[in-house]
């Protein structure tokens, strides 16, 4: 059967998911496509300009902010849904068989496949940290797919690495054309020991640097990310400003204008285009809840809760956390203990979730004083007429960005 | 004298937020007013010989390794020194006589206890919930590991498991209890889903305790193990 009626015949099945509300539609007709074109994706990618975007946290919004820069110049398909693993990606690629680029979010373990499938541009590799250890691998079994993926990668691919990450930067080094980035990220909780020889790692006093006595160290970076300054290798100075809150979304703000310039396009114009993406796929969207006005966002591992907490800490003084633990969001709670829950001190703060206890042990013996709820509109009973935040784990945060109003 | 809790090389054997057994232990000892300080020992640090209670949580196989050189002699010298341990999944493996590392090898551990760790086909990963062999409530947690463990001598285990795999190799048995040590392979942290199993290792350490009304951690214990039942 011909790839563009196989198309057409998942697309309506696609609808019927979505008429019927099962789900978006999405995941029914990439399965479909790639069902009866197995090797659908590479029909699809091929003579476009492929950018793939992977690591821990940060895919979705940075596949975004890529999207946007990329758009100042061309016809972009994407998949920043979430919807990233193989019929995600097959679902985006058929969406638009005319665009000449795509940018797709993918998931970690699904990137030496995209790669096979896709055949790059850009590769941006954002980071790599514990997330969901009873779904995913250990970090480092990870970095060594990874690795094994970028070694033969075609000359016209470069690798956007991130160089404050000791597993990205292993893994990358293993091609040949690396363009490194660093936004001064300090440390890495998983990183104590080298990924090359597993002896312990060096970090310098700051923790910006690590080198390993097997000769393993942190690369020069060729762009940095200095406060709002983004330098690049031949002197470029461009100021960087992101419309979504928080130091990561900075970073990936930068990211994003650097994998812009890459595939050509003027690094102001791209700056522009990425600072007025306000919110990814419901993150920091708005939620009304009763009378409560919600800031939705998004936390999933150690890293992002730090991130979100701190990010959360300059916001409304009222907090409600939501915390799950169905397949997606990992069925393991045990990371909820890595988290430093200091941020949420002296503010007012609910917790619920089908695992609202964990939190609430949690936060018991980290002295932060709090309540727990039976579901949202209990807090906002509580929380009443004010602004708040609203920090969920994956599955409540997807349930909950439905709700998200459009502006 | 001040009681002293050592939290050994987190961030090696860190990777399952064990360090929540170290954290509860301590709130636990101060909500009773009970005199305590916790030492983290990290990378480079002395190791302390003469605490009162060592934790060991989880790890990779490479930190695993290299906790266990690190470690050396200095805590069967704890040990041997009246000490008591409370050890997770990689820590209570590193107890024993071997433990395998990546690639096939087979890795000498610190042979304080006699047990030792196999590499088994296929990872167990999931709640488990297990009958304990000493006077506390049914015990559980979630497992992750790709080790079992086979006691080389008739040793007591921790509980007898009654859903997900624990030791292994078919002993239908989770961890160990020796008059000085606490081995298993329960993360979740343990102490926060099994308060009683936190009270009854550190009334091993400080002798009775008074009750602590934390409803919290009894409601958390309850509603995981009926999730398995």
């Amino acid at each position: 059967m011909p790839l563009r009626l196989v198309i057409v015949i998942a697309n309506i099945f696609g609808a019927l998911s979505r008429i019927s509300k099962r789900g978006s539609g999405v995941m029914v007709s990439g399965r479909i496509i790639l069902k009866l074109v197995p090797n659908s994706v590479s029909i699809l990618a091929r003579d476009r300009n492929v950018v793939l975007v992977s690591g821990t946290n940060g895919k979705s919004t940075t596949t975004a902010l890529i999207t946007a820069g990329l758009r100042t110049k061309t016809s972009v398909v994407s998949n920043f849904t979430g919807a990233n693993l193989f019929a995600g990606i097959a679902s985006a690629l058929s969406s638009n068989s005319s665009a000449p680029t795509a940018v797709l979010e993918v998931d970690e373990m699904v990137v030496p496949w995209a790669i096979t499938q896709t055949n790059p541009r850009l590769i941006v590799l954002l980071n790599l940290g514990r997330d969901q250890l009873d779904r995913l691998s250990e970090v480092r079994v990870v970095a060594q797919k990874w690795r094994e993926a970028l070694r033969n990668l075609p000359t016209r691919c470069a690798v956007l690495a991130d160089a404050d990450d000791p597993f990205v930067a292993w893994a990358s080094m293993a091609s040949t054309n690396v363009i490194w980035f660093t936004s001064g990220v300090a440390g890495h909780m998983d990183a104590s020991t080298c990924p090359e020889c597993g002896e312990i790692l060096q970090w310098g006093n700051t923790g910006e640097s690590y080198s390993c006595m097997c000769g393993f160290k942190k690369p020069n970076p060729e762009w940095i990310l200095r406060g709002e300054q983004l330098m690049g290798p031949h002197n470029q100075t461009i100021n960087i400003q992101s419309g979504i809150p928080g130091q990561a979304a900075l970073s990936n703000a930068a990211r994003a204008v650097v994998a812009s310039h890459y595939l050509d396009v003027d690094l102001k114009t791209a700056s522009q285009a990425i600072s007025k993406v306000a919110s990814v796929d419901g993150r920091f969207g708005r939620l009304q809840i009763g009378q409560t006005r919600f800031r939705l966002m998004l936390s999933k591992n150690p890293a992002s809760w730090r991130e979100t907490l701190r990010t959360s800490a300059q916001g409304a003084p009222s907090v409600l956390l939501v915390v799950n633990a169905n397949t997606q969001d990992g069925k393991d709670t045990s990371w909820l203990w890595d988290v430093d829950f200091a941020p949420l001190q002296g503010r007012k703060v609910l917790v619920t979730g089908d695992r609202r206890l964990d939190i609430s042990a949690r936060l018991t013996v980290g002295a932060i004083a709090h309540e727990i709820v039976s579901n949202e509109s209990e807090a906002s009973a509580i929380f009443g007429d004010i602004d708040a935040d609203l920090i969920a784990s994956y599955t409540a945060f997807h349930r909950l960005a439905k709700g998200v109003k459009k502006s | 004298m001040t009681l002293t809790l050592v939290h050994l090389l987190p961030e090696l054997l860190g990777t399952y937020g064990d360090r929540g057994n170290v954290e509860i232990a301590s709130w636990r000892l101060s909500q009773r007013g009970i005199k305590h300080e916790v030492l983290t020992v990290g990378i480079g640090d002395a190791i302390p010989t003469t605490a009162e209670l060592y934790f060991l949580g989880g790890g990779e196989d490479d930190a695993q390794i290299k906790a266990s050189q690190l470690i050396g002699a200095s805590l069967l010298t704890a040990v041997n020194g009246g000490a008591h341990i409370f050890a997770v999944c990689a820590g209570f493996q590193l107890l024993g006589v071997t433990f395998p590392a990546s690639g096939g090898r087979t890795q000498q551990g610190l042979e304080i206890v006699p047990i030792e760790t196999v590499p088994a086909t296929k990872r167990s990963v999931g709640e488990i919930l297990s009958a304990p062999s000493i006077p506390i409530s049914t015990l559980t947690g979630f497992e992750n590991h790709a080790g079992q463990t086979r006691f080389l001598q008739d040793l007591q285990p921790l509980g007898k498991v009654l859903s997900g795999v624990g030791n292994g190799l078919d002993t239908q048995i989770d961890g160990l209890v020796t008059s000085q040590i606490v081995g298993t392979y329960m993360h979740g942290p343990a102490f926060a889903r099994n308060p009683e199993l936190a009270d009854w290792i550190l009334s091993r350490v400080v002798g009775d305790l008074a009750p602590l009304h934390a409803e919290v951690f009894n409601e958390l214990h309850n509603e995981r193990v009926n999730s398995v039942k």
